[in-house]
């Protein structure tokens, strides 16, 4: 059985003064309202949060019943920076396993309750807090730097390629209202930037932001029953890696990436991505994330991400436009809400309704790419019209 | 508007029975990993269950000689509970042989060193490994 996509939501990512409830209600208002059903069709709802900073420990009922779901379910799903993936992923085996016509994913993330000392640390405690963070204070930042280091002695990829990512992608966001940092950056300022978690710098990181998305989806029965047109889920791909930095096999990509998109070019029946897919949305927490996520989707060979993008492979014009929306980097990463937003993004994309930042298509295809710490979750969907 | 939530802290009673062998380890200046005597399976840090082949009768393996870094990192930013810490701390991962190790290390170094393994307890109490260059 298909399943498409009918309505989507994102809100502004940022800093935001708002509860996790009602952060939620503002992206599941918007996307409800462009599936154009109402609220009452809706079957199931399934919250994704990770939800560690957050003042409500347990927020997936209050956030069901703000957003007017109370009696359908939720499904809470956790999946750290992949956990808007892993909802998505959860809604749509409702659909396909005939128990709902009609579901809601609810990626939603507050970040900014807390201290930036106290997130770090959380961010660091999420690999293995015994054998890591208790003894060698790693940091989230840390384990992207660690990946950046073998990568960098290995390809002899450049902190003005790195650099060049988030060039890219605040350009984009600099076009996206909805962006954390809606604004262009130079190169020079980038490179100048203080070091986070050596090698990467300030503009290396994407920024700690509140936001929340939603997608709404429903089987190719009820589509045509309701006379819809949809964005169809064409494949899915999953995959994972050990907890602890240490049992790694490699730290110049992540395996988790090979294995989800080797799973989601299977069932799509793609070749060739490249030649394939119009646009991409890829997991770019820190710029080394999207160089190595270039090389393990395929699309360039293994080492050879920092020239891709240097080359302008990676952007408006080039072989793939990748992170249109901005990115994670400057749109902002609201861990639950990134896999949803970037529904949102190649949804926008392939309805032809993404303005200022629309892609050419040709083939009416894209990509989404989203990992949760370091590989430790991975996820890939190919979203067809 | 904001209001400021009640204080919540944690500091949680870790278990560490069927490793214990590895913390003690420690403040002898020993690293261990453990191997399945049954499959062959090697688990650095060490763990008293195997994960491929499910026994559970696992034996303990010292780590030691020369090992290479293989990633590292500066942390210039501190996370909550390193305050104690007033300069910029080197992360690295080191292999030896079978296994690999992530330590803190003295001296910054760079992928491809050759460093010695060594263990110290930190201003806080706790024990961990220090990579030293060669
Ligand atoms: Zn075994």
């Amino acid at each position: 059985m298909r399943v498409g996509v009918i309505g989507v939501g994102c809100t502004k990512f940022g800093v935001l003064e708002r509860t996790i409830q009602e952060l939620a209600f503002e992206a599941v208002k918007e996307a409800v309202e462009d599936a154009g059903v109402s609220r009452e069709d809706i079957d199931i709802s399934v919250v994704g949060t990770s939800n560690t900073r957050g003042y409500e420990l347990m927020p997936a009922v209050p956030i069901n019943e703000y957003c007017g779901f109370a009696g359908k379910g939720p499904i809470r799903v956790e999946a750290a920076c992949a956990t808007g993936s892993a909802a998505l992923y959860t809604a749509y085996s409702s659909i396909v396993s005939g128990m709902a016509d009609i579901a809601i994913a609810i990626g939603v993330e507050k970040m900014t309750e807390v201290t930036t000392p106290t997130s770090l640390a959380v961010g660091g405690r999420s690999g293995s807090y015994l054998w890591e963070f208790h003894q060698y204070g790693t940091t989230f930042p840390g384990y992207y730097a660690m990946h950046a280091s073998a990568h960098m002695a290995k390809y002899g990829t450049s902190p003005e390629q790195l650099a060049m990512v988030a060039v890219k992608n605040h350009k984009n966001a600099a076009k996206n209202p909805k962006a954390h940092f809606p604004k262009e950056i130079t190169l020079e300022k980038a490179v100048a930037s203080r070091y986070v978690a050596y090698p990467l710098k300030l503009f290396d990181c994407c920024p700690i932001s509140d936001g929340a998305s939603a997608v709404v989806l429903a089987s190719e029965n009820k589509i045509k029953e309701l006379g819809k047109e949809a964005v169809w889920i064409e494949g899915i791909g999953f995959s994972s890696d050990t907890a602890n930095v240490a049992k790694r096999g490699d730290y110049s990509g992540l395996k988790a990436t090979v294995e989800a998109s080797k799973m989601a070019y299977k069932m799509a029946g793609i070749e060739d991505p490249l030649k394939s897919l119009d646009v991409a949305c890829l997991h770019d927490c820190f710029t080394i994330a999207e160089i190595m996520a270039y090389e393990d989707l395929g699309f360039c060979k293994k080492g050879e991400g920092g020239k891709f993008v240097e080359e302008g492979r990676s952007d408006f014009g080039g072989d793939i436009p990748v992170n249109t929306f901005g990115g994670l980097k400057a749109k902002g990463h609201p861990l639950g809400a990134t896999g949803l937003a970037m529904i949102y993004e190649a949804v926008k994309q392939l309805r032809e309704e993404a303005g200022e930042l629309q892609v050419d298509l040709k083939n009416y295809k894209a990509l989404t790419h989203n990992i949760g710490g370091t590989g430790h979750f991975g996820w890939v969907f190919i979203l067809g019209v | 508007m904001f209001i400021e939530g009640r204080e919540l802290t944690y500091k949680h009673n870790i278990p560490v029975t069927k490793v214990e062998k590895y913390w003690k380890g420690l403040e002898e200046g020993k690293i261990y990993g453990t191997e399945c005597k049954n499959c062959g399976a090697k688990y650095s840090p060490p763990q008293a269950d195997c994960s491929v082949c499910y026994s559970s009768d696992m034996e303990w393996i010292e780590i030691s000689g020369e090992g290479e870094v293989v990633c590292m990192t500066e942390q210039y930013s501190f996370p909550a509970g390193f305050e104690f810490l007033n300069e910029p701390y080197v992360i690295a991962v080191a292999k030896f042989g079978d296994f690999k190790v992530i330590g803190w290390t003295k001296e910054k170094v760079f992928v491809g060193d050759k460093v010695v393994a060594e263990t110290e307890k930190d201003e806080t109490g706790v024990w961990k490994v220090y990579f030293k260059k060669v």
